[in-house]
């Protein structure tokens, strides 16, 4: 399992880069970054290498923040693993609410990150199929 | 298409003994009902005795009408402080008719009437009517709300009182009244100046124009530009005219203003007006601006002394053209507090806060309200602070949430509110003197 740090933001000029500029300012590496807008707010999804120092800080500023736990899954850069993991969440009957993707520089990997209403069996049939999981330590 | 240009303008007036009656005989007629009425709110009302006491006035020190300065204010906190009957001159039993419109917070302004107080209501918007050159031989189609609110009615005991045809449409169904209009031919109708303007508008569009015989729009309960009865008027080639009024005095039909468009016309034989600066309490002197105080001179059910309407106008004494000489106020120029007419309902910021609060800690009760002009209808925009508690990451439950704000405040106010979610600590808080209330309408 991945934290996953969500902040409240108001659709207008600027709001985004405020979020990054805290980040920024306090050391924490963002490792990948997806965003979901409405016409007046959005919700800014953020994977870092320290969620608590992210956390502190942001919230330290006043931002609106949320962690949630959010499940990343190794890929291999091939054609059709998505569509095979989703196959795998499918059949297990797993709703899968949202979902985004990254690289792990060092491995060159891409991960899907993405938010479910039953994470232990989302696991479960994942490491069942041999899908890796990714951890945060390894962020 | 009838409207009538100044050139060809007949005057009529209802009834010219008082509406052209000269100041002193004016002065005259005031001072005796004057003491009239406050003879009998100190007989009959323990409120208004226990303040003329506190400030040791007694009836008798009210001789004239210049004498009013000596008597105490009464304020909507004091209808509030009294709901609802409290200031009940009369017995319930002669009570005919209660209207209401929204007070400060949750609780209604209501207004009690005797047969007669209807009667001098009715009397009232028959003289306005006759302003706008409208008979007995008229048809008014009247698209105002009907129930507690006071337009639909107001206008309806109007058309009574000329002997006018009333057509009781209440508001809504733009087509369903358009239609009505047409088959029924009227020649008038009356209501808010925003909705005048989409009726006239879905009018010109569906090319039904020339086949309406309207001449006159009696338009008020919000405020309004001189470009937007510039547009009314042009599209449906018809005069229109100001009609004010506040419930707690009356309804509509308070003052209304002529063909020559200088002023609203008060009825100043039945409700007399004080324009006073608003921080020294001192007479504003004619074209000075000042907060609106009035003094029912003949009401039984509910009298009101020196009321404070919070509404800032000024005043003219001078006669008008049309040959009337019932004081002129001019079209309002603010409000003292932070009340806000929005189409046609009022608002106070104190109902949004008692709302949010009323949702048991789901919202903080940080908010700013917002009122645009869009399309020429009014839109109330309210920001309210998403903090932590009820921050959800997914877009559906803040959705859900902003969905359940609205529901809780279209109940609250009466009208539908648009909610926007922000930033915590966005908004100003209420430590002195917080603004809460952006009003953009270029009125």
């Amino acid at each position: 399992m991945i934290r996953q740090i969500s902040v409240f933001v108001e659709n207008q000029p600027g709001s985004m880069l405020k979020v990054t500029s805290v980040l920024s300012d306090a050391g924490v590496n963002i490792r990948a970054i997806s965003t979901f807008d409405t016409p007046e707010f959005g919700i800014m999804r953020l994977v870092v290498d320290d969620p608590v120092q992210a956390k502190n800080s942001l919230t330290e500023k006043g931002f609106v923040t949320r962690v949630s736990e959010v499940i990343g899954a190794e890929l291999k850069d091939e054609q059709g693993n998505l569509n095979q993991m989703l196959k795998i969440l499918a059949e297990g009957r797993i709703n899968v609410n949202y979902i985004y993707s990254f690289v792990i520089r060092k491995g060159k990997a891409p991960v899907m990150v993405f938010h479910t209403d039953d994470f232990g069996k989302a696991e479960e049939v994942l490491r069942a199929a041999d899908v890796k999981l990714v951890e945060e330590e390894e962020l | 298409m009838a409207g009538v240009s100044l050139e060809n303008w007949v005057e009529r007036i209802r009834d010219p003994k008082i509406e052209c009656m000269s100041r002193d005989e004016m002065a005259d007629l005031q001072s005796k009902r004057l003491v009239e009425v406050v003879n009998r709110v100190y007989k009959n009302v323990e409120f208004y005795r226990k303040k003329m006491q506190q400030r040791g006035v007694e009836p008798g020190d009210i001789k004239s009408i210049e004498d009013i300065e000596k008597l105490p204010f009464t304020t909507k906190e004091d209808l509030k402080n009294n709901y609802p009957f409290g200031l009940l001159a009369i017995p319930m039993k002669d009570v005919v008719r209660v209207q209401g419109t929204s007070g400060t917070t949750g609780k209604l302004t209501i207004a009690p009437y005797s047969q007669k107080d209807v009667d001098v209501w009715g009397e009232c918007v028959a003289r306005g009517l006759t302003m706008a050159g409208l008979t007995d031989e008229d048809i008014i189609h009247v698209c105002y709300g009907y129930g507690l609110f006071t337009g639909g009615l107001g206008l309806d005991f109007g058309a009574k009182a000329l002997g006018a045809t009333a057509i009781p449409m209440s508001a809504g169904n733009t087509k369903r009244q358009m239609m009505c209009m047409e088959d029924l031919g009227a020649t008038a109708f009356a209501c808010t100046p925003s909705y005048a303007l989409y009726l006239a508008e879905s009018i010109q569009e569906a090319g039904k124009v020339d086949s309406m015989k309207l001449k006159a729009g009696i338009h008020g309960a919000e405020p309004w530009t001189e470009e937007m009865r510039r547009k009314i008027e042009s599209i449906l080639h018809i005069n229109c005219f100001d009609i004010y009024g506040l419930c707690e005095i009356t309804g509509p039909g308070v003052a209304q203003d002529c063909i020559h468009k200088a002023g609203l016309h008060v009825h100043a034989d039945y409700f007399y007006p004080e324009v006073l600066n608003p921080a020294t309490h001192e007479k504003c002197a004619d074209g000075e601006t000042g907060e609106l105080v009035f003094t029912t001179l003949a009401k039984e059910a509910m009298p009101l002394i020196r009321y404070r309407t919070k509404d800032l106008t000024s005043i003219d004494h001078s006669t008008c053209e049309c040959g009337r000489t019932l004081p002129r106020i001019s079209k309002f120029k603010g409000r003292t507090d932070d009340m806000k007419v929005i189409r046609g309902v009022n608002v106070f910021p104190t109902q949004v806060e008692t709302a949010l609060l009323s949702m048991g800690g789901v919202v903080a009760p940080h908010y700013l309200m917002i009122v645009d002009r869009e399309d020429n209808m009014d839109v109330l925009t309210v920001m309210v602070e998403v903090d932590e508690s009820v921050f959800s990451d997914e877009i559906r439950k803040l959705d859900a949430l902003r969905n359940k704000i609205a529901a809780v405040l279209k109940t609250a106010l009466g009208v539908s509110v648009r909610v926007k979610l922000v930033e915590p600590k966005t908004i100003q808080r209420s430590e002195g003197k917080a603004v809460r209330v952006i009003d953009n309408r270029k009125l």
